[in-house]
């Protein structure tokens, strides 16, 4: 990276671009993954100075004091955000719920849905086996419909998460060789929302990411579902939706990830070379 | 903090704040829990006293409340989010004060002449305690010039202009320290923690 940007990206974490040099720069960021990674460490470096700050604490009372002013502030809409065929590092921020409010419960409701073959009309959490080779998908049965959407996403999410620290507890096996890297992909179609976990996948070539793609074997159609905020580090576990209109018939449902050209639209069908899942040609 | 344990505090975070975004108030609560200190103690650093720094500290909380919804995880990180966030704050109160504000001294100063800097409580309780151990030393590796205009970029309401004049340099060079000052601060305690 030349210096004018590093200086730029330092001027970004600042808070010292001005509104026209701000803009431009996340535009920027958002198709120069090395430049986002830049920031993010940068930030990092910024956050341990302030963090190594003496630890004042605020005076007790403080909290209940700006609730007050909370309260009084008119109230909010919250709409439903646009579930959008967003890219993966979008929509990751509802991810941390899951390890702050239900740590015990994505174990329990698990054993629950491997112990209650449900009716097909339940709803059911799709899972997905990935690695460098093919791809084994199970569909497995939900107990209860989750209340509403948050409900839905924490219970997807503490799946996510327990498969993550345990995946003994995967219903999908497979037989990788290491080589290549491996993953798994949960999917919950009520609400087109799911998680994907890669291990030990290669670090993308220059220029390129990675891009998850879900398809309907039956007709073919094909859905980005979002670009993986992988640089350096090969192994991550992500949130992901994908755009509402999508539909796969039960059974018919898989994953694959492959890298592309970093330029590439994030519409565009894919084309780059299958790193994850079943192998295709296009 | 290790790379893998930062990272993950960020995504919660990042949770946290979708959550705050949509009326959650104990989302909120555990925000306040993880960043009212080292937003207080940054507030103290900008403004030199902590009867400021609470009323700043309540409004940055009131607008992160606010714009919790708004936060992007493409752009920033959380706390980096939120640091933007008190130290607007801060730079405005400062402002809309037509004050010299009281400048934190710069590291090398603190260390040549303590009693000078400021007979502010709240300063001196914040240098007092400043953490001894892995950042200072990482300070203490970076030139005198890009440590000072890290500082000054950091913690003060200066602009690129005013930071140029206190340093009696172009801005240009002042931003080129600014860079080099946090690649040298990067780079110190990345080998520090390895």
């Amino acid at each position: 990276m030349n210096p004018q940007l590093e200086e730029l990206a330092c001027l970004y974490v600042l808070d010292r671009l001005d509104a026209r040099e701000r803009t431009s720069f996340e535009a920027s960021m958002q198709t120069d993954s090395e430049l986002a990674a830049f920031v993010r460490e940068i930030e990092s470096t910024l956050e341990q100075r302030i963090r190594a700050l003496p630890g004042l604490e605020p005076p007790a009372g403080l909290l209940a004091r700006i609730e007050a002013r909370v309260d009084r502030l008119p109230a909010r809409l919250s709409p439903e955000q646009p579930r959008t065929a967003a890219p993966l590092w979008v929509s990751i921020s509802r991810w941390g719920i899951a390890a702050l409010l239900l740590l015990g419960f994505g174990a329990m409701e698990f054993r629950h849905l491997q112990r209650n073959p449900a009716a097909a009309a339940r709803p059911i959490v799709v899972f997905v086996g990935l690695d460098s080779r093919q791809s084994m998908l199970s569909e497995v049965p939900l107990r209860q419909r989750p209340k509403d959407a948050d409900a839905s996403f924490v219970q997807l999410a503490s799946l996510a998460e327990q498969m993550w620290e345990k995946p003994s507890d995967l219903p999908v096996k497979l037989h990788s060789t290491g080589q290549g890297g491996r993953g798994y992909a949960l999917f919950d179609p009520s609400s087109s929302e799911g998680f994907i976990a890669v291990q030990q996948l290669p670090t993308a070539g220059t220029g390129q990411r990675y891009h998850l793609w879900i398809v309907d074997t039956s007709s073919g159609q094909t859905c980005e579902a979002g670009i993986l905020p992988l640089t350096d580090a090969t192994n991550g576990l992500y949130f992901f939706s994908v755009q509402p209109g999508f539909k796969a018939r039960s059974g018919s449902l898989d994953f694959f990830v492959t890298t592309e050209k970093t330029m590439a639209s994030e519409s565009a069908r894919p084309s780059g070379k299958v790193v994850l899942g079943n192998q295709r040609t296009f | 903090m290790p790379p893998e344990q930062e990272n993950a505090a960020a995504v919660e975070e990042a949770g946290l704040l979708a959550l705050a975004g949509r009326g959650d108030h104990d989302a909120f609560r555990l925000l306040y829990a993880r960043y009212g200190a080292p937003l207080f103690s940054l507030a103290v650093r900008f403004v030199g006293n902590t009867g400021d720094a609470e009323e700043l500290l309540q409004d940055a909380f009131v607008k992160i409340w606010t714009n919790a919804a708004s936060y992007d995880s493409r752009k920033s990180r959380p706390f980096t989010w939120a640091v933007t966030i008190m130290r607007r704050t801060c730079i405005d109160h400062l402002r809309r004060r037509q004050r010299v504000p009281a400048m934190a001294p710069l590291p090398e100063e603190a260390g040549a002449n303590p009693g000078s800097a400021t007979n502010d409580d709240g300063r001196q309780m914040a240098e007092a305690h400043e953490d001894a151990g892995l950042l200072r030393e990482a300070l203490a590796e970076i030139p005198s010039n890009p440590r000072q205009a890290l500082e000054l970029a950091l913690f003060s309401e200066m602009t690129h202009a005013e930071i140029a004049r206190r340093l009696a340099q172009p801005e240009g060079t002042v931003k080129s320290w600014i860079r080099r000052g946090l690649l040298d601060l990067r780079a110190t305690l990345n080998s520090s923690t390895r």
